[in-house]
């Protein structure tokens, strides 16, 4: 579903992705890792089309992201950690817009059960500015949805939403999945990634370091078999020496 | 822990020139710098130091004669009074000293007191007033005279003000504890207010000649009647105290700028001494205050205006829009919301409504043909300012949505299908607009001798096909300015500011009126060709519509270029370009 093939991105002698190459497949769910600065934001607009690729291809569905830009954004969707929406739109006129921006011509019914699934029904005639951080990152989310995306992106996708909000955010992957959409998930909570990928990418400086299911990568980056979680992992694998990271500062037992 | 404070300020001063000056590195800066800079000399600081460095000069024109001097001195009194009497009606909140955010995270969780919190305001109300008193000086120069001593009186009154307004927010809070209600306030302000009105005009009815027509004959007279009424009896002793505060502003001769000055020094001890023992609280307030200008100051430099006034109202569509159909209209529909948070459907009613009635009054009184040559001259100068400002007020395209542009950047759209549907908005305005005054225009042009009568109704045909292409074509230049250089033109984050700003927006000016020039020419050829042609065989009332139908033609093909060139552009735009800061 989504083929990188040499992805590069350059900022003047910055290399900010190199050389990335990997592939998803439908039903997938890709963890997208890494420290700050080391290129998934940029790896996901270059995916999603937003900046072009210094170097490399990218497709989705089969369509090149550069030459084929109208086929290949049609089917996907992406998530930022910020919701950036239009403040004078109101919750429906935001869906409205989206429907014809992507020619989905039920997008009435559709529009109306995202609507009520993600608990917006309500205030189908708010203003963003009326809203809380995690209902606009809702609407958002109706917004992609509403064309039925095959390929969906997600940066820091839990950013600002209540535990209740999590779980639902968690579920509606999960289900996208399900439903045999393909998934990246960019972010830094690894709980999050260890819980619902399918497979886990590592990033550091720009360059792909592991890529695999959560086991393959524990094989390589652990000394002994299952002996790491993920957080153990990545210290590992992201840390220069590429020893292991200081053990947690426990809480204090409560008497 | 004043000494906190001071350094606080100082090192925000400091560190904010050392960026500016660091930042002339890049050309961009550095050429907006030299510009702006020479533009601030040549059009102010020229005079200003002119007027610092005449330092023997008197305060004011010599040439102004002592009665006119204390015209001016009882104006001043009269229009400070005025402010404070609002200052004590109008607000309606409590005592709040608008911090920052960061302000109010380090200052107010810190162990310092009230009173230094309130001279750490005032502190920063002085870099204000230092540059409103350079602007106001700038403009009283016209006065003649010292340009310091006009700095120094400036600067006593607006501090005096400043103080005056902290002070009267604090007395506001403090009757809002004691149970005393806005209204009651309001009430007993005005009854005060009342009295002082009644007491003079009851003095002016005993002791002044009765007041007739000859007082109100010309401007002299009016001068002298309030002369009269203002210098004497109880408005004199009214007015006095605000008059001592403008006084050194207007001092003749630098003897009595010294002798103006004790006085009003006084006034401003001893509202600094109100406002210093003043025991109100004003956190709570401050920090919904703060939080409010955060909001509104990220609104603002995100491009949306709109968003940054307050009671922001959701808004019906201007049309229904069908789930499919071609894409720019998408963006047309969006933006047009965004107008309507201004250009309300109402207010078209309203502005029609209007429009009709003063078609149907000019049609009434429209025999007078020189009142129709004055309406006709009106609406063709309101032409033109359409031209000239209305591509720079209706911001709803690229300028406001630049700050989107990833968003913008998902959808499955060509570019030239984004950039047409971004300046849809402000042309379709700009058109209906111009359209409606070309209605009046014509209406009027009925009751014009016959042969004007043709020719006015062909200029306004011109102007029917012209005017929505010259619309696009105006508008699409800063759109591909915006996209060229983005860091250089207000759009979103950050907008620049300094004289370095001032300097890159004249460049900017500059630019846009030479690319202009450049795409009207082919388009005033055409015009001129057909005209000559046409005039010859069929007349001029036939030659001006035709002629502007090839010129529109002409600017439509560009128009056309220009909006795929745009589309160009923001396919290539890269949205992690350096923004403007």
């Amino acid at each position: 579903m989504v083929q990188v093939e040499g992805l590069t991105k350059l900022y003047g002698e910055f290399t900010a992705v190199n050389d990335l190459s990997f592939s998803i497949q439908p039903g997938e769910v890709v963890g997208l890792v890494g420290p700050n600065g080391a290129g998934k934001t940029t790896t996901l607009r270059c995916l999603a089309g937003i900046i072009p690729p210094s170097r490399g291809v990218v497709r989705v569905g089969g369509h090149d992201i550069v030459r084929d830009a109208i086929a290949a954004k049609k089917q996907l969707a992406f998530f930022t950690d910020e919701p950036r929406l239009f403040d004078y739109l109101t919750v429906w006129q935001h869906l409205n817009f989206v429907a014809r921006i992507y020619q989905v011509a039920d997008y009435e019914k559709t529009g109306n059960e995202l609507l009520a699934e993600l608990e917006l029904a309500d205030k189908k005639n708010a203003l963003p500015g009326e809203l809380s951080r995690g209902m606009k990152q809702k609407l958002a989310i109706a917004c992609g949805l509403l064309h039925s995306p095959r390929v969906i992106y997600f940066d820091e996708p839990l950013t600002g939403l209540d535990p209740f909000g999590i779980r639902r955010m968690k579920d509606s992957i999960l289900k996208r999945a399900r439903g045999g959409a393909a998934i990246i998930i960019s972010s830094h909570l690894l709980h999050l990634v260890e819980e619902i990928c399918s497979r886990i990418l590592i990033l550091k400086n720009g360059r792909k370091i592991a890529d695999g299911t959560l086991a393959e990568i524990t094989r390589k980056f652990s000394e002994q078999p299952g002996d790491a979680n993920l957080e153990e992992i990545f210290f590992r694998a992201t840390s220069e020496t590429g020893t292991p990271a200081e053990p947690p500062v426990l809480p204090p037992e409560i008497k | 822990m004043i000494a906190a404070l001071f350094y606080l300020q100082y090192q925000t001063a400091r560190n904010r020139l050392v960026s500016r000056v660091k930042r002339l590195k890049q050309p961009k800066y550095l050429f907006g710098a030299i510009v702006g800079g020479l533009y601030a000399y040549f059009y102010f600081f020229r005079y200003l130091f002119g007027g610092l460095a005449g330092g023997r000069q008197a305060a004011i024109n010599p040439t102004i004669s002592p009665e006119h001097l204390q015209m001016f001195e009882l104006g001043g009194a009269l229009a400070l009074f005025v402010i404070v009497l609002l200052a004590w009606i109008i607000p309606h909140e409590r005592a709040a000293l608008t911090f920052t955010e960061a302000e109010v995270a380090f200052l107010f969780p810190a162990p310092i007191t009230r009173r230094n919190l309130i001279h750490y305001k005032l502190l920063r109300s002085q870099l204000r007033i230092f540059f409103s008193v350079i602007l106001l000086t700038l403009f009283s120069r016209r006065l003649g005279g010292n340009s310091l001593f006009h700095a120094l009186g400036w600067w006593m009154i607006l501090s005096t003000l400043n103080l005056h307004f902290l002070g009267s927010s604090f007395a506001r809070t403090l009757l809002l504890d004691r149970g005393v209600s806005n209204w009651l306030r309001r009430l007993l302000v005005l009854g005060l207010a009342a009295a002082m009105a009644a007491g003079v005009w009851l003095w002016a009815k005993r002791t002044l000649p009765a007041f007739g027509s000859a007082d109100i004959a010309n401007f002299d007279s009016i001068l002298d009647y309030a002369q009269r009424l203002l210098t004497a009896g109880p408005a004199l002793y009214l007015l006095f105290p605000f008059r001592l505060v403008v006084r050194p502003f207007l001092a003749p001769d630098t003897a009595a700028f010294f002798g103006a000055l004790p006085p009003v020094l006084l006034i401003f001890l001893l509202h600094y001494l109100w406002v210093i023992f003043s025991d109100v609280t004003f956190e709570e307030a401050s920090v919904e205050a703060s939080q409010k200008l955060a909001t509104r100051i990220a609104a603002v430099r995100a491009g949306n205006w709109q968003a940054a006034k307050k009671n922001q109202k959701a808004r019906r569509a201007w049309f229904r829009l069908a789930a499919t159909g071609p894409l720019p209209t998408a963006l047309l529909w969006k933006n047009l919301i965004g107008v309507g948070q201004v250009f309300s459907p109402r207010l078209w009613i309203v502005l029609i409504t209007v429009v009709a009635v003063l078609g149907v009054s000019f049609g009434n009184i429209g025999h007078n043909q020189n009142f129709s040559y004055l309406a006709e001259m009106l609406i063709a100068i309101a032409l033109g300012y359409s031209l000239l400002l209305g591509p720079q007020l209706l911001r709803l395209d690229f300028r406001h949505d630049l700050p989107r542009a990833d968003v913008l950047k998902t959808f499955p759209m060509r570019g030239w299908q984004i950039a047409l549907g971004e300046i849809l908005a402000p042309v379709a305005v700009l058109v209906v607009f111009q359209w409606l005054l070309l209605l009046v225009g014509a209406g009027l042009v009925l009751y014009l001798p016959g042969k004007q009568t043709a020719l006015f109704l062909a200029i306004a045909a011109g102007a029917v096909v012209l005017l929505p292409v010259l619309d696009a074509l105006l508008l699409l230049i800063p759109n591909a300015a915006v996209l060229l250089f983005p860091s250089w033109i207000q759009t979103g984050k950050d907008s620049p500011r300094g004289i370095e700003a001032i300097g890159q927006r004249l460049i900017f000016a500059v630019g846009q009126m030479l690319v202009l020039l450049l795409a009207l020419l082919p388009a005033a050829l055409a015009f001129g060709g057909i005209f000559f042609l046409l005039k010859l065989t069929l007349g001029l009332a036939a030659a001006v519509p035709f002629a502007s139908l090839a010129a529109a033609i002409v600017l439509a093909i560009e128009a056309g270029f220009g909006v795929m060139l745009l589309g160009k552009l923001f396919e290539r735009f890269d949205v992690t370009e350096e923004p403007a800061s």
